[in-house]
């Protein structure tokens, strides 16, 4: 194989990452080197993974990459492996551009940083990890990844440890960090206790003869490991501490790229190492755990007073949609999931992103102290309206062409099997929605709009820079949200094919026949996905409508003199463009974002009370619900299934 | 040829019919009738039907003051963009059976669609940076909040009915099923979720009992506090157009049965079924009715109206 | 054609914006029984509104006191032209029995230009109603100067 054949492009997106981070400790001073070495690993990176998109997501290739070409002998594969399916590629993909768009941002964002050579280091490590854990056809070296990652993500979160709260949100998630990975690996241990191997695709084919208390135990242990990694219920409030202090750079990689991780494990390990396993009742957990990341994040999200750690919540909910589409083990449910996972990273990357910008000009996200930035951030907040509309699924953008997808797998799920429980679940997803598009209303009433304070007088626009940074996230996002026909077809319908042929991945790694040859009368059936558009939903032709009928209100609204409007000059002061406050000198009263919408919260008080006390800040409560849930787990695993 | 020409009836059916025109008209017509109906039902003479027309008119006519505090585009453009978004979606509702652009939306894509004109209110008050609009916002939000559950648990229901066991969300099949089976209204299961819907309408319209956002003897006018000439008057022709646009949304999930397959007398008694449903949803609620608080507003629509939605589902559910 | 319906409208459709310039609430009151079943003013196209942003017409009542006059004028210039300035009640045009008192700045007249008075204190309801109609008309006047 030639150096520049395809096969070796997954290793080359995972060593050049690595390699990165080691240039950076070396000749990192100088601030022109440093930059130039992030910026041409993050698109080095970002170019193997497109090169790759042919082969395996069009061709339907398996790269399976064997280290030093040590392929399996006797029947063991010993060597360390890469497999590239089409989930693989999928995320590789998604985080590969998360990575790329961070690393552009980053250059600009970081400028008032000390220790900047370090943070680049740890967010390549960061980065290489989880491409890493992606692309990896071997657990134990997932293991590492993991390991590799958390730590990046830890030193990352008390980065800024001048700033309140840095340090004990990077310990709460280093100290549950660890829990999770220690799960993790004694999972690991159990199994290959068991099937004593520890390749993907070999334990994929052994552990369906191999189906045992042991074997379900590890199963428990990570699913739990892998749930600290994608911070669903109930590890919800490490998220919100650690992109609080983080940098949103940062904040980025951690809801768009490290959550991604944990729902790649979750659907590689409940789709692949375990797919003989009662599936039907397994789906339960994930589902209802899902529904309840769901509606738990997104009303911890309304009560917030800051920005980042209302958009953390967010984050946690919207992976909630994720984990419940792909718990439905539908083609349907898992394409939704999948796409919804690709726009959770788009959208939240792009608000992370707008709270950057935020940060970095005034120096805070307290929701109760900026207002009106609009007026000095014009783009900053036009790039943020689109991050919102789309994660509040407003039409035409991406969030609701995944979540409408998510709508109609859970209802059809429920008519397919006349469980009550999905009904609610759809509900529960809608009602969550509308919460959403809620909070962000708080947000843009309570930042972007709203009255200016006087010490924001001398704000102004952020770089440009950080800006193309921003666009190429509310660029992709609109793209995916015009043309959900052409996603689903290429990136969500090959993935979710994928996840469902376990067999073929097997082949792949083993040798063909292999998996026939192991596993006998236990070979699960290679269900083909037959993706069908349920509903009807054309957003181009929408768009072209709505155009056309702004157009024409435009052009009547101009016909009619609507834009012969009077303006405030800045030299003369007239009490005309004064606001009206009851004939009073307008005097500066924002309306708050904290407590904005008490109609709602007054009804549900008891509620918000619970939760409240409930997410009592205390490293050892967390601790301990980490331990409860494990114990949760492992008893419905174990016993239930 | 064929394709000008066709270009030509579709952009007919945004400009006149069912789009800006029809909208423009048969909106403020039934804003006026609201207002008759109210004012009669006060014992008094009450403004002249064409009362809505003149206020449109007159305040395009009149100066827009755009307040230092405001940001000048999203204020000016956030009336245009609900307006749009408003007839847009009045295109996409069946009149029986008929719809303009059939194929590009579902009842999931229009109960998103109602979220525009709300949410261009909303960004357009908070952009003109008063604090009364403030207020009003968080209020306009919670009612869109309140009237969205049990707006989901009715076209949930009716989606169940009209689909069968293959559940459906779009707007054709349960078109198709009203003209093959007769309204939906008629359907025992369903009556719940039609009174339910009607009571969605005064909400979700920002009509009186549950005008908290807009009340203008509390936080003068909220969300329109600072607006003042032509995109005033475009918020208020909006708002009209919502009544129509309720109104045959209903018809469409629960009338669709009623009509003839022509077109000009279809249109002619969707505007009548209209007229009554204002007057029985917006007017007489709107006479015999103080304005609620907020909180109230939210209770009345999370127990009362969802309460009926979800009796409307669960019976629908179990197929009776 | 345009031109024309507005030019129309405007006489049909005048909003009121009320401001209390100190009055003792016997203006206030009457202007209020305007609207009621029995003289209902609503038949000629008059609305409260609650925002001067929203007024054609700015009813003052009260003998414009000193703490309010600011108040008053800052309102009045916030309300979009053309616009007319009615003033209701005998305070606002003379200070009625207030006048002379340290702390009353009536009449209104010195501060902005009045388009109408009605006299009276307080003046009947059809006086007021009398008083707004020809408020419109000079509403549409101003309208077609423009």
């Amino acid at each position: 194989m030639s150096f520049f054949d395809y096969h070796h492009f997954p290793i080359y997106s995972i060593m050049v990452l690595f390699l990165g981070a080691f240039l950076i400790v070396m000749f990192g001073k100088n601030k022109a080197v440093r930059n130039t070495i992030a910026f041409l690993a993050v698109s080095a990176s970002l170019a193997c993974m497109i090169a790759l998109v042919k082969p395996v997501m069009l061709n339907g290739e398996i790269i399976a990459y064997w280290m030093g070409n040590r392929v399996p002998a006797g029947g063991y594969a010993i060597g360390i492996a890469l497999e590239v399916d089409q989930l693989s590629l999928f995320f590789g993909l998604l985080i590969a551009t998360a990575v790329f768009v961070s690393g552009v941002y980053s250059l600009q964002y970081m400028d008032r940083d000390d220790n900047v050579p370090q943070y680049y280091t740890l967010f390549l490590m960061l980065a290489g990890g989880v491409i890493g854990l992606v692309l990896s056809g071997d657990i134990f070296n997932m293991f590492i990844m993991v390991e590799i990652l958390t730590f990046a993500a830890v030193a990352l979160t008390a980065f800024r440890n001048k700033v309140y709260g840095a340090l004990e949100a990077a310990f709460k998630y280093l100290v549950v960090g660890c829990i999770g990975s220690t799960c993790i690996l004694t999972g690991i241990i159990m199994l290959y206790a068991q099937a004593h191997t520890l390749n993907f695709a070999q334990l994929a084919a052994l552990i369906p003869g191999n189906m045992n208390n042991a074997t379900k135990l590890a199963f428990a242990l990570l699913y739990i490991g892998f749930s600290t990694k994608a911070f669903i219920v109930p590890f919800h409030p490490l998220a919100a501490d650690a992109h609080g202090a983080a940098p949103a750079s940062i904040s980025v990689l951690i809801s768009g790229v490290l959550t991604k991780s944990g729902i790649y494990g979750i659907i590689r390990l409940t789709y692949m190492l375990f797919q003989t396993m009662n599936l039907g009742s397994f789906q339960f957990l994930l589902v209802f755990v899902g529904s309840v990341s769901m509606f738990v994040c997104v009303t911890m999200a309304l009560a917030q007073h800051d920005f980042k750690r209302l958009l953390a919540f967010h984050s946690i909910s919207q992976i909630g949609y994720v984990l419940t589409a792909v718990g439905l083990c539908t083609g349907l449910g898992i394409s939704a999931g999948l796409y919804h996972a690709m726009n959770h990273t788009l959208f939240k990357g792009l608000l992370f992103l707008a709270a950057g910008a935020v940060l970095h000009e005034t120096g805070t996200t307290n929701l109760d102290e900026l207002g009106g930035l609009s007026k000095k951030m014009p783009w900053t907040t036009a790039l943020f309206l689109v991050g919102a509309f789309s994660i509040s699924g407003l039409p035409p953008f991406n969030g609701f062409a995944s979540k409408w997808m998510v709508y109609q797998a859970t209802y059809q799920k429920a008519a397919e099997t006349g469980n009550i429980g999905f009904l609610l679940v759809t509900i529960v997803a809608l009602i969550t929605s509308v919460l959403t598009l809620a909070s962000f209303v708080k947000v843009s009433q309570s930042v972007f709009f709203g009255r200016l304070p006087a010490k924001y007088e001398n704000v102004h626009e952020v770089k440009p820079g950080m800006i193309i940074a921003m666009s190429i996230f509310a660029i992709l996002c609109v793209l995916t949200g015009l043309f959900p026909g052409f996603v689903t077809k290429n990136l969500t319908e090959p993935a979710a094919n994928a996840v469902f042929s376990a067999v073929r991945y097997i082949d792949a790694m083993m040798g063909s026949g292999y998996a026939g040859s192991v596993m006998g009368d236990n070979l699960p059936v290679v269900s083909t996905v037959s993706f069908t558009q349920v509903g009807y939903w054309a957003p181009v032709s929408w768009l072209l409508i709505l155009c056309i009928g702004l157009l024409a209100v435009t052009i009547a609204a101009v016909l009619g003199k609507y834009d012969r409007v009077s303006e405030a000059r800045p030299e003369n002061v007239d009490p005309k463009y004064d606001l009206f406050w009851g004939g009073e000198a307008s005097e500066f009263s924002q309306v708050g974002g904290g407590d904005l919408f008490w109609g709602f919260k007054h009804n549900w008080r008891h509620y918000f009370g619970f939760m409240h006390d409930l997410h009592s800040g205390v490293v050892n409560d967390y601790s301990l619900w980490a331990i409860v849930a494990l114990s949760l787990a492992v008893v419905f695993i174990t016993i239930v299934l | 040829m064929t394709m000008v020409l066709s270009a030509l009836e579709y952009l007919g059916y945004i400009l006149i019919f069912p789009g800006f025109l029809f909208c423009f008209f048969v909106g403020l017509l039934l804003a006026g009738i609201d207002r008759k109906i109210v004012a009669k039902m006060q014992k008094r003479v009450g403004p002249p039907i064409l009362q809505p027309f003149y206020d449109f008119f007159k305040l395009c006519g009149k100066e827009t003051i755009i307040p230092a505090a405001a940001s000048k585009t999203t204020f000016l453009m956030a009336p245009l963009v609900g307006l749009a978004g408003l007839v847009v979606l009045q295109m996409f509702i069946p009149i029986h059976g008929w719809a303009a652009f059939s194929g590009t939306a579902d009842i999931i894509v229009i109960l998103y669609l109602l979220l525009i004109p709300a949410m261009a209110t909303m960004l357009g008050g908070s952009a003109s940076g008063s604090p009364y609009a403030g207020i009003g916002m968080s209020r306009e939000m919670v009612t869109v909040i309140s009237c969205e559950l049990p707006l989901v648990l009715v076209l949930l229901a009716v989606g169940k009915v009209a689909g069968g066991d293959s559940v459906t969300f779009s707007f054709s099949v349960i078109s198709d099923y009203q003209l093959a089976n007769g309204s939906l209204i008629l359907h025992p299961s369903l009556i719940p979720a039609a009174i339910a819907f009607l009571m969605i309408i005064p909400g979700e319209t920002g009509n009186h009992p549950f005008d908290t956002a807009e009340a203008e003897t509390e936080i003068c006018e909220g969300l329109l506090a600072e607006y003042s000439g032509a995109p005033l008057g475009v918020f208020k022709l909006a708002h009209a157009v919502k009544l129509l646009t309720l109104s045959s949304l209903f018809v469409a999930l629960f009338l669709g049965g009623v009509g003839t397959g022509i077109i000009v007398i279809d249109g002619i008694i969707l505007v009548l079924i209209s007229i009554v449903i204002t007057i029985l949803t917006v007017s007489l609620v709107h006479a015999i009715t103080a304005r609620l608080k907020i909180e109230q507003v939210f209770k009345y629509y999370w127990t009362v109206v969802s309460g009926l939605a979800l009796i409307s589902l669960v019976l629908a559910w179990y197929g009776l | 054609m345009f031109e024309k319906l507005i030019n129309e409208s405007a006489a049909k459709s005048p909003w009121l914006f009320h401001i209390n310039a100190g009055s003792c609430n016997g203006c206030d009151i009457e202007l209020v029984s305007v609207l009621t079943p029995r003289f209902d003013a609503e038949r000629l196209g008059f609305k409260l509104t609650g925002s001067p942003r929203h007024a054609d017409i700015v009813v003052v009542t009260g003998p414009v006191t000193k703490q309010s006059l600011p108040r008053v004028l800052r309102a009045i210039s916030q309300v979009p032209d053309p616009k007319c300035i009615v003033t209701m009640g005998s305070c606002p045009q003379s200070g009625n029995v207030f006048k002379g008192s340290y702390s009353v700045c009536a009449p209104l007249s010195q501060y902005v230009p009045v388009d109408v008075d009605i006299a009276g204190c307080a003046p009947r309801p059809q006086a007021v109603i009398e008083g707004l109609a020809l408020a419109t008309k000079i509403l549409k006047e101003k309208r077609e100067q423009k």
